[in-house]
């Protein structure tokens, strides 16, 4: 970590457990760190967290109000010219308005684009469905040349954000709202390894894959199996694209089965994309649990997480009935 | 010796004459192509390549270069026949248009020497533009920024988000240009949605707007010449043009959007076109 010019106590604090704050601690990081990094708002200063960025890199910063399409275009502008663009925004709204330019003008074209996508999942429950970003992942990882990470916690998502700076290409950080998201690894300094799934227990009953807000009741799934002699391997597995096969395979060839948890629609998201890998390489049992294929109702994200079947519980009970 | 402005104009039409045959040869090799935008952008094409934008062909990514995006990217024959004309590629690639992995197909591709972006895919292009436009103030590089727009794609929300975009941010380093042929894809365009007056909608969004004849090479130099032509301002070209000029049973349809090209119809064409 060198070079790092904030104190690891400075951005832990101010992230305070949150990953899109965490997404804003490492950008001024890379500010000192990139002096050909930019940073776009589309009316998002707050959401990622990013006025001291504003206040030390003035020269370097856009608000492009509430455009997401325009947002896309001039980050891919700027990426022509050599400069490394970061555009603050909203998962739901980034992904889906925007996704002809986010496809076109990145993707395809290949630019050095990174997207903070902050309230993804049902984090802002309470604003109900048109905030939800539930079906993100898929429409994100379905594109050549994307990298897709989500992170679980501060930590992860502060050294996920800079490692971005050795991504050549675009990259979609999924980050949360404004909901806590404890630590999920007792080593709280563990580097980051772009599309290396983090294992952070070991089993070899079955395995839980998860990503996200499903990492932390992951590992509280495989706490409560270890009291029935259950042991459940956990795999964070941050980076959804490129997917670390490995890690997959051998999980598939050395334990009874693989439960994928993710806060995020069945279609097309972890699971799908770990479905996908199975199918053709070693088909596998498999439980996945995520949001089914509905429209969220309105509620804390809390409470929508258990209706929706997106807990610990659910996690456990999928687990048992893989060893059935 | 420096080049009279009559020896210039005639030069420049050369290149645009040269275009349009250019133009019609890849349609030959694809069997067809959008023959009515191409033709309609060529003039305005050959006074930014042959005389207006610094470039330098044999270093198509030179960092000071200007920068041209095709927003109207479905006019590719014509960015394709002007980039080779410019020695950015070899004269052999309008005749792969169409072609089983060519690089030259319907649509700009970033692959391709003095591409500067893959755009096609409507109401794109100015906002890419103004990222360029952007990339240059912020490095402090004096690199100007051109982008031309069809009509029809006018009618794409995203182009009025980065117009406004672009206006308060005061970017006089970036010069739209509307190839303003008035008919689209299925019709004229006051048939599809007007969008009349064009001019003072730029104005509106705060761009210096000039309105011209777009096949007045003498007229598109000198307006090219005078950018940025508001301080402060980004600048509108509304350039009043006819759907596949040169050709006259090309011209002012709607069905020569796109249209199949044989080598029939290519002889007619080029007949109409003359010699270079």
């Amino acid at each position: 970590m060198t070079g790092q010019t904030l104190s690891t106590t400075d951005w832990r604090e101010r992230s305070a457990n949150q990953t899109r704050l965490a997404f804003g601690q490492a950008l001024l990081e890379i500010g000192e760190r990139e002096p050909r990094s930019v940073v776009l708002s589309v009316d998002t200063q707050d959401l990622i967290g990013i006025r001291t960025w504003i206040d030390k890199f003035p020269e370097r910063f856009t608000e492009l109000g509430i455009a997401e399409q325009n947002a896309i275009g001039v980050a891919s502008g700027l990426a022509t010219t050599g400069l490394r663009p970061y555009v603050c925004a909203y998962a739901p709204f980034i992904t889906a308005r925007s996704m002809e330019q986010v496809r076109n003008d990145i993707a395809y074209a290949n630019q050095r684009v990174v997207i903070g996508a902050a309230a993804s999942g049902i984090s802002l429950g309470v604003a109900g469905g048109t905030h939800h970003a539930l079906e993100d992942l898929a429409l994100m990882r379905s594109l050549p040349n994307m990298t897709v990470i989500v992170p679980a916690d501060v930590d992860e998502a502060f050294r996920a954000t800079l490692a971005t700076l050795d991504i050549d290409g675009p990259v979609y950080m999924r980050l949360g709202g404004r909901v806590e998201e404890p630590p999920v690894n007792d080593d709280r300094d563990a580097a980051f390894e772009l599309g290396r799934a983090v294992q952070l227990r070991p089993g070899k009953d079955v395995t839980v894959i998860a990503c996200g807000a499903l990492v932390e009741m992951a590992l509280r799934a495989s706490d409560a199996l270890k009291k029935e002699n259950i042991n459940a391997r956990v795999l964070n597995m941050h980076t959804i694209k490129p997917l670390d096969r490995d890690a997959v395979l051998a999980a598939a060839a050395e334990t009874g089965g693989i439960v994928t948890a993710e806060e995020h629609r069945f279609a097309g998201g972890l699971g799908g994309a770990i479905a996908e890998l199975l199918a053709v390489e070693n088909p596998t049992r498999m439980r996945m649990v995520a949001m089914p294929d509905e429209f969220a109702v309105i509620g804390p994200t809390g409470p929508l997480r258990t209706k929706y079947g997106m807990s610990a519980e659910a996690i456990v009970t999928a687990c048992k009935s893989l060893l059935q | 010796m420096s080049e009279t402005k009559e020896a210039r104009r005639i030069r420049l039409e050369t290149e645009a004459r040269k275009l349009r045959r250019n133009v019609w040869r890849a349609l030959r090799a694809g069997g067809g192509g959008h023959a009515g935008g191409s033709s309609s952008a060529a003039d305005i094409l050959a006074v930014l390549y042959f005389h207006r934008m610094r470039l330098r062909p044999t270093e198509p990514e030179w960092p000071d270069r200007d920068r041209f995006v095709l927003s109207k990217g479905h006019a590719n024959a014509a960015l394709g026949a002007v980039l080779a004309q410019a020695g950015f590629i070899d004269d052999a690639l309008i005749d792969r248009f169409y072609q089983f992995e060519s690089p030259f197909g319907m649509h700009p591709d970033i692959k391709v020497p003095g591409v500067e972006m893959c755009t096609g895919a409507l109401g794109h292009g100015l906002a890419i533009a103004m990222g360029m436009a952007m990339g240059a103030r912020i490095q402090k590089k004096g690199f100007h920024t051109f982008v031309m727009l069809g009509d029809a794609e006018l009618h794409e929300g995203s182009n009025w988000e980065a117009a406004m975009a672009a206006a308060h941010y005061k970017l006089d380093n970036l010069t739209a240009i509307v190839d303003y042929n008035k008919i689209g894809q299925s019709g004229p365009i006051s048939e599809l949605i007007e969008l009349d007056p064009l001019a003072d909608k730029w104005r509106a969004f705060g761009w210096e707007v000039r309105e011209i004849d777009g096949h007045d090479i003498g007229e598109v130099v000198d307006t090219l010449d005078a950018l940025p032509v508001g301080k402060d301002r980004p600048s509108a070209i509304v350039a009043h043009t006819v759907k596949g000029k040169g050709v006259s049973f090309a011209e002012n349809t709607y069905r020569w959007h796109s249209n199949n090209v044989d080598d029939d119809v290519h002889a007619k064409a080029i007949s109409e076109l003359g010699d270079t």
